[in-house]
């Protein structure tokens, strides 16, 4: 089954087109990561797969459904129940301490406060944050504060993590901690579509699309020994 | 809804003290408008009030009537033959009392006098009454500092003067003898039978009571009312009332408000004022939230644009900075409100002889919880009018041309 679906996909900002007919699919439970020069056109194909942008033309389809990018309403409610993002910066919110921010999603989705915050609680505690639930981002590291991002995105726990250059920002030891997040997140069923340039990581993944100029230059699995 | 209030206050209180000044201003216009309003309704009301309980709510008077005048004493300036008193005035009275809004109906004699107390005298203004009759017309009895109205009807050389006559005359208790000289040079000596004081300057530095008959007496105009005054059941229907009177009877037929209208105007021009003012200060709070809100807007950019990705939709972030706005006007009015409440109290404890239209010890405030209920709902106002432009650009934000910038 597909979570994902795009067809023909175009994107033309002014009189440049940057994406340029691209059909893709995601199935459920895949490890998916995007690779491609920066400019290449990789994150505004993961906008538009996250219902953030809409294409200039083409079709997205999520979990089967048709997405008609007029129903703003209905974006943001699929935005909140069923898809994780995460960015290269981790964009948390100063004014909240991590457990709050962790928390956002769930309390926007409806869910108890209490019933949110052990949520919360549970989430900090599988990825190495016990202890500092209470902390704000500043008296925290980079490599924490994506963590906290991480956390906030599987609060809902939804059908797709999609990541915008999550590791962009940390050293190598925190970036494979994150990746080592990512593959355990996939593993317990949660499919995630990170977009990157380091090809290194993305070989982590289980399957490897390479985007140029716009276009899918290749779309393959990787084979592991 | 518990998102949107969670993400507001959490984003006023990171700006405690921009959010302190925003508060602050709205207190300072709810505080300026409950205190203002306050002092200026319960100075107006207190005058209407002491008008309408002293005066009558319409008189019937003479009108002025003009000889045809000859050229020479156009030249010459003489006065118009004026025409001062009200012919079938029992049949006037009784037809007026049939109507069932009408709730007494007395005659009086109006005149110009001098009082004399020895080497002092001071010029009133005489009205003769009928002292049965008058209080079905006018409460004056409530004014009167010794209720000694009826010793008019004993002692027909009685008055009633007021205490600011009184004061002129050194004059200060009943039984005083006065020298009371009419228009027309005759002279009569007087009883001061009681003092009245209704606290309007005007009326109680010029207006002596006397019996009708004893006026009419002294004046050589036996009979003869030259006015009629009118009490009613609802004060607000003496315009519309006495109009209905006017097409019936034969003279001017005047309401209080009528009477009263330069006053009136007055009021209106100093509740314009003092509007004006408030608005202005309202308006530079509002300047203020809106300066806030907008900064905010302007910072937490990529803010808006994860909470826009994590779900938030436009709706929720216009209400976020809406609400905002929203808790900066409550919160001002509620401080306003006691800031107002407190100085409302601290001006009633202050003692002081206020002399001027009109006489009190101490401020004369009107305390409604209209005052709290229009400043709550100003406040709200303004606020929220001010935080709308901010919060709608807000929730126009495309959150992927902000990832895209960063």
């Amino acid at each position: 089954m597909k979570v994902i679906e795009l067809r023909g996909i175009r994107k033309s900002i002014g009189q440049e087109e940057i994406l340029k007919g691209i059909d893709l699919s995601v199935q459920v439970g895949e490890f998916l990561a995007i690779v491609g020069a920066s400019g290449s056109g990789k994150s505004s194909l993961l906008y538009i797969m996250g219902l953030l942008d809409k294409p200039t033309e083409g079709e997205v389809f999520f979990e089967g459904e048709r997405v008609d990018f007029s129903e703003e309403k209905r974006l943001s409610e699929l935005r909140n129940k069923k898809i994780g993002f995460v960015f290269q910066f981790h964009y948390l919110l100063p004014e909240f301490t991590l457990l709050e921010n962790v928390m956002l999603p769930a309390i926007k989705l409806g869910m108890k406060k209490d019933e949110a915050e052990e949520r919360a609680y549970e989430l900090l505690n599988s990825l190495g944050l016990g202890g500092k639930e209470r902390r704000r981002i500043y008296q925290i590291s980079g490599g924490e504060m994506q963590r906290v991002a991480i956390a906030r995105a599987l609060i809902n726990s939804p059908s797709a993590i999609l990541a915008d250059e999550p590791t962009g920002n940390l050293d190598s030891k925190n970036s494979q901690r994150v990746m080592e997040i990512f593959k355990e997140i996939n593993r317990r069923g949660t499919t995630i579509v990170m977009v990157t340039h380091e090809l290194e990581l993305a070989e982590q993944a289980q399957r490897l699309v390479e985007i140029k100029d716009g276009a899918v230059l290749s779309d393959r699995a990787i084979q592991r020994a | 809804m518990n998102h949107v209030l969670f993400v507001a206050l959490k984003m006023l209180l990171q700006r405690k003290r921009q959010t302190v000044v925003s508060i602050l201003g709205v207190s300072m216009g709810v505080s300026a408008f409950i205190v203002m309003s306050s002092l200026m309704l319960g100075f107006q009301n207190y005058f209407i009030q002491q008008v309408i309980d002293l005066e009558p709510h319409i008189k019937v008077k003479p009108r002025v009537e003009e000889k045809e005048r000859e050229p020479y004493t156009l030249l010459l300036g003489e006065k118009p033959e004026e025409k001062d008193r009200i012919l079938g005035w029992q049949d006037m009275v009784k037809y007026i009392e049939r109507n069932p809004e009408v709730l007494g109906v007395a005659p009086r004699l109006v005149s110009r006098g001098i009082l004399k107390h020895g080497v002092r005298d001071k010029p009133i203004t005489l009205l003769g009454i009928d002292p049965k009759r008058e209080p079905k017309a006018s409460i004056v009895e409530k004014f009167l500092v010794h209720k000694n109205l009826q010793r008019l009807e004993t002692n027909r050389t009685g008055v009633i003067v007021g205490v600011l006559v009184g004061k002129s005359l050194g004059v200060d208790q009943p039984g005083k003898k006065l020298l009371l000289v009419a228009p027309n040079g005759r002279t009569l000596l007087v009883t001061v039978e009681d003092l009245f004081e209704s606290g309007i300057t005007n009326i109680d530095d010029a207006r002596v009571y006397i019996n009708i008959k004893t006026l009419q007496s002294l004046l050589e105009r036996q009979g003869e009312v030259n006015e009629i005054i009118i009490k009613i059941r609802d004060v607000n229907r003496a315009e519309k009332l006495s109009r209905a009177f006017q097409s019936f009877i034969p003279y001017q037929v005047e309401s209080w408000q009528r009477a009263y209208r330069n006053f009136l105007s007055i009021f209106k021009i100093q509740n314009t004022i003092t509007y004006m003012i408030v608005f202005a200060i309202l308006t530079v709070s509002a300047f203020g939230i809106f300066n806030i809100i907008m900064m905010t807007v302007l910072e937490k950019k990529k803010d808006i644009a994860i909470l826009m990705a994590m779900g938030f939709n436009r709706g929720d972030i216009l209400l976020i900075f809406m609400m905002e706005g929203f808790v900066i006007g409550v919160m001002g009015a509620l401080i306003g409100s006691l800031a107002g409440f407190a100085l409302q109290e601290y001006l009633e404890s202050i003692k002081l002889d206020v002399e001027g239209l009109i006489r009190t010890r101490g401020f004369v405030l009107e305390r409604t919880p209209l005052l709290y209920i229009y400043a709550l709902f100003f406040s709200l106002f303004f606020a929220l009018l001010a935080s709308f432009y901010p919060s709608y650009r807000a929730s126009r934000l495309n959150p992927v041309d902000i990832f895209r910038s960063q």
